[in-house]
């Protein structure tokens, strides 16, 4: 388990929605190529439709790119690997009709983990996230904050190498993003995951992450990646000291421009069929 | 949005595919019909039966039981729509006789009301007036409904703005209460409408002495199953006619 | 005044209504209707023990129950089956729901004669009638239910490794559930319709061969009882598939 080894490996990967002359026809993502470190939180920020989900889904398998590879601990992505990679999305993802206990349980179903380890991993995991007294209950009685918790413990007990998460702050209140992003770092400093994280917050994605990939406008590419040097777990008052504020300002020029054409080229700021 | 190519084809196979199914279906019939000896009693040649309905149409026979069956239905529906929208605007005005009349109303409507046509026909005979009394019954109750729906859960803010505003009662109805109801409303009279038609065709079924079910029944007691046919085409064709134009009605009186 | 306070509940004010309705149909029966047409409630219902022991109504009554029970079940069943097929594959979809959907919106009642025909007077023909217009619901919504699967499900399923038939198991028939139970209530509805119409259309020895005895007798007393108890039996049927509905058809607190 050394650091410093690479666990993701990207090389020229574009990806492009339907066919050239189609109506619909969209380059989410241009020539993209990255190293990812064993261990470390990766944040993936840029304007909306500059294809970061896009690309989370191809590193994740769930989607196969037009053109180039992904590499996971040395093995070609060609599909879902559960047994290395775990999803947590922004959209609910819970199952509504199962407690939060059921639905960690049945990810575990999923991936094959025998019965006798199941219990003990959706315990410790929802101990991790805080939602031990809440197992029983269904994600329809629980808070938007609550509900990411139960996705991240499922996550979680899946006890894979790297975590992809796409935007899982992204539909919650600024409060409570704090407090989870505070949480996460902490949860992190204790494992040695490799972590990919997408957001659209830049205060986020200097908070949580050791780099930070900048995207430039679609079709997107990395146009820079950042370093933040400071351990975890981050303390909350990293956020206003200078280094922060430094970091969070460099990200912010890289990516005005890059929003500002966004919104020039679609007229609009939300996001198109791919993020 | 345009469809892409692949979504194109895509409909393309699944419109062969239903072609498909209708060309293979009416080939079956014929052949059970000519060789594979099935008793024309039971399924009449395809053939026999197009010239009956030619027959029918060209002599203008169904005239007499479609005049019936319209005038039962559009006196049934008059009645049930009058009475449906009155009563249901008259019980939206309180949360209380909401609260009292609609689940009795929604309760009564679950149950198949056909089930009181002896009734009917002891009371009413055998002629139009008790299929007009029981399709104005049947299709009285998803007019109320509906009407109570529209015009009772209007929504508060709109009511609370116009009053604000300083609307009076009627400006109030004709402004806010009227167009907010007016497609649930419009939905209902259309459920109506086809409840009443299928009580009717029902009811002539079961009991008449005219009108397209009665026909219907008639010949199959005949033994002309071939007519029988070719009258069951024809209803279907007349029920999807006057389907169609109630459902277009109802996206006009739709458009905002 | 207690009685104001007491109708302030709705469901004292509705039995308040009911009531009146009973006491106008007494009145009129009574003394402004030819008996010959109409009977008051009062003498229905003391007339009641006369209609079940008039012959053969008990076993009419028990056969249509067994006719109602039987299409019901091959409704489920039937619907179940090819709600599912259609449903979970898209192209089966969009070729065959159209012509569900053509089907389904065709007067029915205008072949009930063909269904006598093929099926014959006896309970045969009322239960092929009764699941004609049962099953067709119940594959509607249950496609519908299919149709409504979040996609997310569906990729989170399969991004911790679920394989075809364990997301079939743990996530589409889950989901399923509610929709199922909503289209056995659309169900038992059709099915009371179609059982009941061909009933009333030609009937040896079901409930139908006694409405058509008592209506041609002028006898509106036990035509009366007669269709009160059907009526008690349908409202009996839908409130269990409705209770039904309501405790299993929904995830908690959704």
């Amino acid at each position: 388990m050394t650091a410093g080894t690479v666990a993701i490996r990207i090389r020229g990967v574009s990806h492009q929605f339907g066919e050239e002359g189609d109506a619909r026809h969209v380059r989410a993502l241009r020539d993209t190529s990255l190293d990812i470190t064993r261990g470390e939180l990766l944040c993936l920020i840029g304007p909306s439709g500059c294809g970061k989900s896009t690309l989370l889904n191809v590193v994740g398998g769930l989607m196969a790119p037009t053109t180039g590879t992904v590499e996971v601990f040395d093995q070609k992505v060609a599909g879902p690997m559960p047994r290395d990679i775990a999803f947590v999305f922004q959209e609910n993802a819970l199952f509504p009709w199962n407690t939060v206990f059921e639905n960690v349980n049945l990810g575990m179903v999923f991936q094959g983990v025998p019965r006798a380890e199941r219990e003990a991993r959706a315990h410790r995991s929802l101990e991790a996230v805080g939602l031990k007294d809440f197992a029983q209950h269904y994600p329809g009685q629980l808070s938007g904050g609550m509900r990411q918790r139960a996705a991240l413990a499922r996550a979680l007990s899946l006890e894979t190498g790297i975590l992809l998460m796409d935007e899982p702050f992204g539909a919650l209140d600024e409060q409570t993003r704090m407090i989870l992003g505070e949480d996460l770092s902490v949860l992190l400093s204790r494992t040695d995951k490799t972590i990919v994280f997408v957001t659209h917050s830049l205060g986020e994605a200097t908070f949580l992450a050791d780099r930070v990939a900048v995207f430039s406008a679609r079709p997107g590419t990395i146009k820079q990646i950042i370093h933040v040097d400071e351990p975890h777990p981050r303390k909350p008052d990293f956020v206003t000291s200078p280094k922060f504020t430094a970091i969070r300002n460099e990200l912010y020029g890289l990516l005005h421009d890059e929003i500002r054409k966004t919104i020039a080229d679609t007229g609009v700021a939300a996001a198109g069929p791919a993020r | 949005m345009t469809p892409s190519r692949k979504e194109r084809q895509g409909r393309l196979a699944s419109r062969a595919v239903q072609a498909t199914f209708l060309i293979v279906l009416i080939v079956l019939w014929y052949l059970a019909t000519t060789r594979w000896r099935v008793s024309p009693l039971l399924l009449p040649n395809p053939v026999t039966v197009l010239h009956n309905f030619w027959d029918i149409l060209r002599t203008g026979e169904f005239i007499g039981d479609l005049r019936v069956t319209l005038t039962e239905l559009a006196a049934a529906f008059a009645i049930a729509a009058t009475s449906g929208v009155t009563v249901g605007y008259l019980i939206s005005r309180s949360q209380y006789r909401i609260r009292v009349f609609e689940p009795l109303f929604a309760g009564i409507y679950s149950i198949p009301i056909i089930l009181f046509l002896p009734l009917y026909v002891l009371f009413f005979g055998l002629g139009p007036a008790s299929k007009i009394a029981l399709g104005a019954t049947i299709s009285f109750f998803p007019i109320a409904l509906n009407t109570i729906a529209g015009f009772g859960y209007v929504d508060k803010t709109f009511v609370v703005a116009a009053r604000s505003m300083g609307a009076s009662d009627y400006q109030l109805f004709r402004h806010v209460l009227m167009p907010a109801a007016l497609p649930i409303i419009l939905s209902g009279m259309r459920i109506g409408f086809t409840v009443a038609l299928l009580s009717i065709i029902g009811s002539e079924t079961i009991a008449s002495l005219a009108g397209l079910g009665h026909r219907i029944v008639h010949l199959a007691e005949g033994m002309e199953i071939a007519r029988m046919f070719a009258y069951i085409v024809f209803v279907v064709f007349i029920a999807m006619i006057l389907n169609t134009c109630v459902s277009v009605l109802e996206a006009r009186g739709k458009r905002f | 005044m207690a009685l104001r306070r007491a109708m302030r509940r709705p469901w004292v004010a509705r039995l308040a209504v009911i009531a009146l309705l009973f006491c106008l149909w007494e009145i009129a029966a009574r003394w402004f209707v030819d008996p010959m047409f109409l009977s008051p409630p009062s003498r229905v219902f003391m007339s009641l023990p006369a209609v079940f022991e008039t012959r053969g109504v008990p076993a009419a009554l028990r056969l249509t129950f067994w006719e109602l029970a039987v299409a019901f079940a091959l409704s489920v069943v039937i619907g179940l089956v090819v709600g599912l097929a259609v449903g979970l594959q898209p192209f089966a979809r969009k070729s065959f729901m159209p012509i569900i959907l053509l089907l389904y919106g065709t007067p029915q009642v205008t072949i009930l004669p063909l269904f006598i025909l093929y099926f014959g007077i006896g309970p045969a023909s009322k239960i092929a009638f009764g699941v004609s217009h049962g099953f067709f619901p119940i594959i509607v919504v249950i496609v519908a239910g299919v149709q409504n699967i979040k996609p997310i499900l569906l990729t989170s399923a399969r991004s911790m490794g679920a394989s075809r038939w364990l997301v079939l198991r743990h996530v589409i028939f889950p989901h399923m559930i509610p929709s199922f139970f909503a289209g056995m209530r659309l169900g038992m509805t059709g099915v009371l319709l179609g059982v009941l119409l061909a009933e009333l259309y030609v009937s040896t020895a079901g409930i139908g061969h006694f409405t058509t005895l008592f209506t041609q007798n002028f006898d509106p007393t036990r035509l009366l009882g007669l269709i009160s108890v059907l009526a008690a039996m349908a409202i009996v049927l839908n409130e269990i598939v409705r209770r039904a509905e309501v405790h299993f058809g929904r995830w908690h607190a959704d």
